[in-house]
Formats: C-alpha cells, structure tokens, sequence
C-alpha cells in the first residue's frame, strides 16, 4: 500500500475521531472541546497539504493516479445475480488531491472561525462535532473509487447538512429549512441511485474504472438511451446535492443553518459534492446527458442570478449567488469544459467561503443584523473584514486579476465552443445565458459591497420589531467592531486564495496555470459505444447489418489512427441519406483540428480520440479571446450599472423596482419556485397523502373491522356450541352420574347381612339363570 | 324304595344342602356376630360334606385332603373371626350387626 493511502485514510479519519470524542464528551471537556475540533483538523490539514505538495508541486505530473481496494461485503453466488461483492477503495489522483486539501483547509478555517463566531451557543461542542462529521463525509465523497461508497457519503453529507442547517433547531424556521434541504435532496438522491442501479446491472461492478472500462469496449448491450438515462439519473443527485434547477429550492433556506456552516456548504462540502461526483462520471456521460447538464446548468446560473438582485438578506444574495456559480460549474462541465468546471468549483470555494465568513463577520458584529437595508458605512469599522470581502467580491463577479475571473472565462470559452460545434441556434442560448449572468452577479454583488459597506450607517431606520423582546434591539445603536483575529485570520488566507497569482501566472489565462495541467479532461468513454450524436446512434439501428459491422473495426481504429478513422467516418455519413445538420457541424470542426493539430498539441492538454469531444476541445480553445472580451464588457456594464445605481444614484432603485414591480415581484419573489412547489408538489403529496389517508381509514381498516366482526361473530358462535352443546354434554354427564349415585347409595346400607342377602340373591338369579339355560 | 333303603350320594347332598340352607340363614337373619359365625361354621361343614361326599363316590382322596383343609381353614377363620368380634365390641360395646353400619359412610 502507497504510503499516500494510508495518508489518505488518516485524512479521513481524523475529522470522524472529531466527531466521535466531541459528540460523546463535549460537555465534559472544558471549552466544549473546540481545541480538539480545531486541533485535529489542523493536523489533518497539514497532512493533505503535504500530500498536496508531494503531488502538485513536486510530481506535477498529470498522469497521477493511485488506488487501492478492498472486498468489503462478499455476498458469493446470489442466485439469479451471480458472485456479487462490494468493494470499498480510495482511488486518489490529482483532483482527489487538490480537493483533499480544499476541504481540509476551509473546513479548519470554519473550525477556526467557529471558535468566535459561535462562542457562547448552549451546543457550542456540538457544533464542532458535527462540523466533524460534515467534513468526514465529505473527504469521503472525495476519496471514493466506487459509486456504492460515494453514495454511502453522499447520504452522510446529506445527513450532516440536516444537523448543521438544523443546529437552531429551536427556532422553527430552522427546523423546516433542514426538513426542506434533507427531502429535497432525497429527491435527488432516488435519482442517482436508479442510475447507479442501471449501470450495476450491466456490468455487476460499482467501480468507476471498472465502469468506464466497460464502456469504452463497448459491453453496454442496451440501447445507448440507457447510458444517457443512467447519466441523467446521476445528474440529478448532484442536482439535488449542488441546487441546481429545480431542485435549488433548499439552498437559500438552508441560511437558516449558522453562517460559518454556510460557509462550509456552500464552499468546501455539501455543493461541491454534486459538481465534484459529475466531474468523476464524466467519461461515461453521453452527448444527450451533457446537453441536458448544461442546459440546467445555465438556466440555473441564470435564474439565482435574477433572484440575487432583489434579495435583501446578506446570506441569501450569497445563496443564490452560489446556486449561480453552481450553475456555471455544472454548465461548464457539461459543455465538456470539464477542468475550467473544476477550477471554477476550487476558485469559488475559496472566495465564496471568503464571503460568508465576511457576511458572519458583519453579522456577528451587527448582533445578529442581517438585512442589508439596515447596514451601511461600515468600511471605517470593519477594514480587515472590508477589505477581504471586496477581494473576494471582485473575483465572484470575474474581475480580471482575480481567480474568479480566470475559471469563469474558461467555463464560458467553453461554451461558446460547444454552442459552435453544436451548430448554434439554441445551443448558443447557454454562452448567452452564461454572459447575462456574469453582468448580474457584477450587479448584485456591487449592490451588496455598497449596502453593506458604504453609505451613511441605516442601523436606525430599521423599524422596531415588536415581537423582539430584546433589549439591545431597540435601542437601534450598536458599538459595531473588528472582529477578533480568530474570525479574521480565515478571511485573509482565503482572500489571499482569491487572487490568481496563486492559480497561474497569466491573469488572463487559467489554462497556462498548475491546475487546467493537473487536472486535465478525461478522455469520454462513450466515444466506442457510440458515433457523435445520437440521431445518427438511431440512424444506425435502422440500417442493413452490414453498416454495423464496417462500424466496429472503426471504432477500434479510432484510438489510434484518428485521421484515417475520420476520413471512414465521413465516408459512413456521406452514405446516409438523412446527414443530420448537428453532424455536418461536428465534421467541419473535426477538419478544422486536423488542419491546426500540431500547433495545438504543444499547449492546449491532452488530445482527444472522440472527435466531438476533440472538436469541443479545440473550438474553446479558439474562443478563448472572445471570452475573455465579452465577460469583461459584460462584467464591465455590470459594475457600472451598479455605480450609476448605487453610487451615483442616476437611477433610483426603489423608483425603478416600482416601474418595473411585476419583474420585481418576480424575482424578489425568487420566480415563484417556492409558491409553485407549493401548489404542486407539496398539495399534490399532501393530497395524495389525504386520499391515502381516506383509503386507509375507510378501506383497509373496513376489512380489518370485517374481518374482526366475522371473527367475532364466529367467536360467538362457537362460544355458544361450547356452552349449550360441550357444556351441555358434560354437565349431563355429571347430572347422571350425581343422580344414578343418588340412588345407588341407597343399595349400600353399611350392614353386612344386607351385603349376604344381595349375594344370596344374586347367586339364586343366577342360578335359575343357569337352569333356564339348560332347557331346550 | 331304594332312596329308602340304601344310603346314596344324593342322601349326603341333601344334608348338606340343608346344612348350608340353615347356616346362610343363620348368616342373614341373626343378629348376633357369634352366631353369624356359627352359620359361617354351618356352611364350610356343609361344603365338608360336599367333598366327603364326593370324595367316597368318586373314589379319590382328593376330597378327603380338601375337608381337612377346609376344617383346618374353618380353625383359623374362627380364631379371626372371634378376634373381630371382640374388637368390634370393644369399638361399638355391642355385637349386634344390624347396629353396625359405620361402613355406609
């Protein structure tokens, strides 16, 4: 075993033993044990930082890949199924890496921070333990070789977010937000494992490896709308997990959660699962599946973006702004920009925890404020913490010089390729949706940074809230300070992660940086299953078996001789009468690679057997300038909407929300998902629930009554043949017995003589008996 | 008249039927236990006859060996007999049976 894996198992385990000893004996400890909280994730920090630079630094080194297993349950022979055992392994490369280290380091700076932020809560221990499950089930997630093991963590996040976002479990709002994120992520998760149930029962293996191997060789014998249904069904538990459309709902609800927890969620945990679990099936996610993930994907980011705009809670701008980013990630790896997903999801986590640790900070010195109507002015007050939620602000708005900037572009370079290969039209809607949003989160967190920060303070404005007893509320004037250097230590580590130098050296460019090289697009292993497209995947059922078997050998050419393969290819589409328009597309791209591939390979990551996927590749490639030109005009008008608005105060927001309300409405009202859920979803269940009810209590428990009433009806009538007839039997009996005795103790007088005379008479009845018998 | 004249086996049965008549009478109509006990004696000495009668018509000695069991028997029952007798008047101070029912219950 790789000493790196038993590391990997220390990283692991560290947090659980956190959780273990704080959950049993926070109140015994003094402090409520946060000094083991911190302590052990400090050392299992260090340890993935170790790992990280062994990896990263030293190795750097693409190819990077270890693993090990082990049988966890061995069932053997289950009749109909055949020899099934599960394995339990860690399969660690780059990325496993580099997640390891991400969430060992925000979860240690929430720790850290916690100590402050949460001091004097009645389950101050509590807290850190379940701080430390949250991480265990994370790293788990992270280090997971098979799917049967990452779904095992899954529901553990799941779990631990329901504890964290729960943690005033008290208040009854906060009791509902956890119902709320734990059921709706459930609806995901049933996803997820019908999709990991579809790909058990073609290739009896739950190993990721094991699967893409499968794939590539092509033994997936159903048709190829099951893979793209597996991918979907994978899809939604990250859908569920990340809050991506529709399924975002719980998200901003779980703000009800503390803030360092929603630092931990938002950044480093629970919606980095969903993206990171996509990110490692991605080989097997077909063209169909990828066009569905990024659509969401876009819409998505889209959506939290208008809704961010109107919202006046600190958190929940933030909420939605990470629905958003999560969206872009998603929308990223499903236009196959499958690093600039990832590295979006590393450079978010960091300034996003930034942020929310930055919001806890004003929170926590506003007592507990958290509409921004109320803030203000609180620059002079607040530096250390001004100053990092500005840095970290410019890089969630995709500010150049900013990581944000770096992997937002990529993601979006990436889209306008994919929108190219697929040949337009809707396809382009996702840059396009992917753009606006980028000019809306400029906006909305320019208008947070000067609500928040700039201003005159409104602290007074605020209207006394009558069911607030609390003294210090209506006095309305706080003495607001810097928080205490446990709080702002995390703020600058993280602000400083913010800035791109950390990421590459080219402001302008992530892709010449450590991570788009470490961490490079895996080759799709669909690319043998199927020819680009799926229209043609059905063109191909409809032809002669001859059509087949000319595919087959090209496919096995295809891994190595790509230019010959390519010229059989179009051959084969030039046969078919219908030539889909989507191909033509991907076939002037795949000539376009061929003309440019040498003086591509030099810089521009792996090359790609699929074509399609080689074709993506390289016409984000080519829009990379473009992308870069058009999110910064978009950032640009975004900032300076926010100036004219905010600043300058051209434009008088509140004017302009009443000219334009039923907009306003709209996505103040975060465009009615809560309502129409409520009308839908939660009416539907709660009716369905009511006819289940009345059957139940009319229909079931009438044959229940029926039954129990000719039972007891029965009961009744044997009850009664056991009185009259049974009883009746041995009563006579005993009747008979008791009267015949009656007379016949008259017979036995007790004197002997009367005795003699029975015998006496007996033997002479007997006697004429005898001499009556002897006569003829 | 050879029932007269000449003594027969059936002669002997007569006797000893009447014999045994008089001693079951005896058994069942006194009330005294002693005489109750005579009766007794009346009846084995009738079946005695019996045997002896028998015994010399047949021409074996089984007979014989079996009265002299049955006086030897007739011995012994009397000595117990006698014993229960005076037993029972020492319980009840009477030897009248007819007074003596304590067996009913």
């Amino acid at each position: 075993m790789h000493s790196f894996i038993q590391l990997s198992i220390l990283v692991l385990l560290l947090p659980l033993l956190s959780f273990v000893l704080l959950i049993f004996f926070n109140r015994r400890l003094p402090r409520g044990g946060d000094f083991i909280g911190v302590g052990l994730l400090g050392a299992t920090f260090s340890i993935a930082a170790y790992m990280f630079w062994q990896v990263v630094v030293v190795a750097y080194d693409p190819a990077f890949r270890l693993a090990w297993d082990f049988t966890w349950i061995d069932f053997g022979n289950v009749p109909g199924v055949g020899p099934l055992e599960i394995k339990m392994g860690i399969m660690i490369d780059n990325l496993t890496v580099i997640m390891l280290a991400m969430v060992t380091l925000i979860s240690f700076l929430v720790h850290l921070y916690s100590t402050g932020y949460m001091h004097g809560e009645t389950y101050y221990g509590r807290f850190f333990a379940y701080l430390g499950i949250f991480t265990f089930s994370m790293l788990g997630i992270v280090l997971s070789d098979n799917l049967f093991s990452i779904y095992i963590f899954w529901e553990l996040v799941g779990l631990s977010s329901y504890l964290l976002i729960g943690f005033y479990f008290h208040k009854d709002s906060a009791a509902d937000a956890q119902k709320k994120a734990f059921l709706t992520n459930r609806i995901g998760d049933i996803g997820m494992w019908l999709g990991i149930l579809i790909l058990y029962s073609q290739f009896h293996t739950f190993g990721y490896e094991e699967i893409f191997e499968h794939i590539r060789v092509g033994e997936f014998h159903m048709s190829q709308a099951w893979l793209t249904a597996a991918g979907i069904l994978l899809f939604m538990g990250c859908v569920g997990k990340s809050a991506q459309f529709p399924l975002h709902v719980w998200l901003p609800d779980a703000m009800e959660g503390p803030t360092p927890v929603s630092a931990l969620i938002h950044a480093a945990t629970m919606v980095a699962a969903g993206v990171y679990f996509v990110g490692r099936i991605f080989p097997i996610l077909t063209p169909d599946a990828l066009m569905v993930i990024a659509f969401v994907g876009a819409v998505t980011a889209f959506m939290a973006a208008t809704i961010a705009i109107t919202q006046h809670d600190i958190k929940r701008v933030l909420a939605y702004s990470t629905v958003s980013q999560l969206g872009y990630m998603v929308l990223g790896l499903g236009v196959g920009a499958y690093s600039a997903g990832l590295f979006h999801l590393l450079t978010h986590a960091f300034f996003k925890a930034c942020l929310f640790l930055g919001s806890g900070a004003i929170i926590h010195a506003m007592h507990h404020e958290q509409d921004m109507r109320w803030m203000g002015g609180l620059w002079k007050k607040m530096p250390w913490t001004f100053a990092t939620f500005t840095i970290a602000t410019l890089a969630l708005a995709g500010l150049p010089l900013s990581s944000g900037f770096m992997s937002k572009d990529a993601i979006l370079a990436g889209a306008l390729g994919y929108a190219e290969v697929e040949g337009g039209g809707l396809f382009y809607l996702i840059p396009v949706l992917g753009f606006f949003s980028a000019m809306l989160t400029a906006f909305y967190m320019g208008r947070q940074v000067w609500l928040v920060f700039f201003g005159q303070s409104r602290t007074h404005l605020k209207p006394a809230d009558p069911h607030h007893h609390d003294d210090h509320a209506h006095d309305g004037h706080h003495e607001v300070h810097e928080v205490a250097w446990n709080m702002r230590l995390p703020l600058v580590i993280l602000a400083t992660l913010s800035v791109f130098a950390v990421y590459s050296p080219d402001p302008l460019d992530g892709a010449k940086g450590w991570f788009m090289h470490l961490v490079q697009t895996p080759q799709t292993a669909v690319t043998a299953a199927v020819a680009p497209g799926a229209p043609e995947e059905e063109q191909d059922v409809h032809h002669e078996p001859a059509n087949h078997a000319e595919t087959a050998p090209l496919h096995a050419e295809v891994s190595g001789l790509l230019a010959e393969a390519e010229v059989h290819t179009d051959a084969l589409h030039m046969s078919d009468a219908e030539h889909h328009a989507v191909d033509t597309g991907a076939d002037h791209a795949q000539h376009d690679v061929h003309g440019e591939h040498g003086a591509d390979d030099a810089h521009h990551g792996p090359t790609f057997d699929d074509p399609r996927q080689a074709a993506i590749a390289h016409a984000a490639h080519a829009n990379h300038d473009n992308a870069i030109t058009y999110s910064s005009i978009m950032v640009a008008s975004g900032i300076t909407l926010a100036l004219i608005v905010y600043v300058f105060g051209f434009i008088n927001p509140e004017k302009t929300a009443q000219r334009i309300r039923p907009l306003y409405l709209y996505s103040f009202n975060k465009w009615y998902w809560d309502e129409i859920y409520n009308a839908t979803v939660i009416k539907g269940s709660l009716l369905l629930a009511r006819i289940l009810s009345w059957f139940d209590s009319n229909i079931i428990d009438g044959i229940v009554n029926g039954v129990g009433a000719l039972v007891r009806r029965i009961g009744r009538m044997s009850g009664n043949i056991d009185r009259y007839i049974v009883d009746g039997a041995v009563n006579f009996t005993a009747f008979f017995v008791q009267s015949s005795g009656a007379i016949l103790k008259k017979v036995q007088t007790g004197k002997v003589q009367t005795y003699v005379a029975m015998v006496l008479l007996a033997v002479t009845a007997y006697v004429i008996y005898y001499i009556l018998q002897l006569q003829p | 008249m050879d029932a007269f004249t000449h003594i027969g086996l059936t002669h002997y049965l007569v006797i000893s039927a009447m014999l045994f008549a008089f001693g079951l009478f005896a058994v069942v109509t006194r009330k005294n236990a002693i005489v109750i006990l005579m009766g007794v004696e009346l009846m084995l000495n009738a079946a005695n006859i019996n045997f002896l009668a028998f015994s010399k018509y047949n021409g074996g000695m089984e007979g014989v060996m079996f009265s002299l069991f049955v006086i030897v028997l007739a011995a012994a029952e009397a000595a117990i007999a006698l014993a229960i007798v005076i037993n029972i008047y020492k319980t009840f101070n009477t030897v009248d049976v007819s007074s003596i029912d304590s067996m009913k219950e």
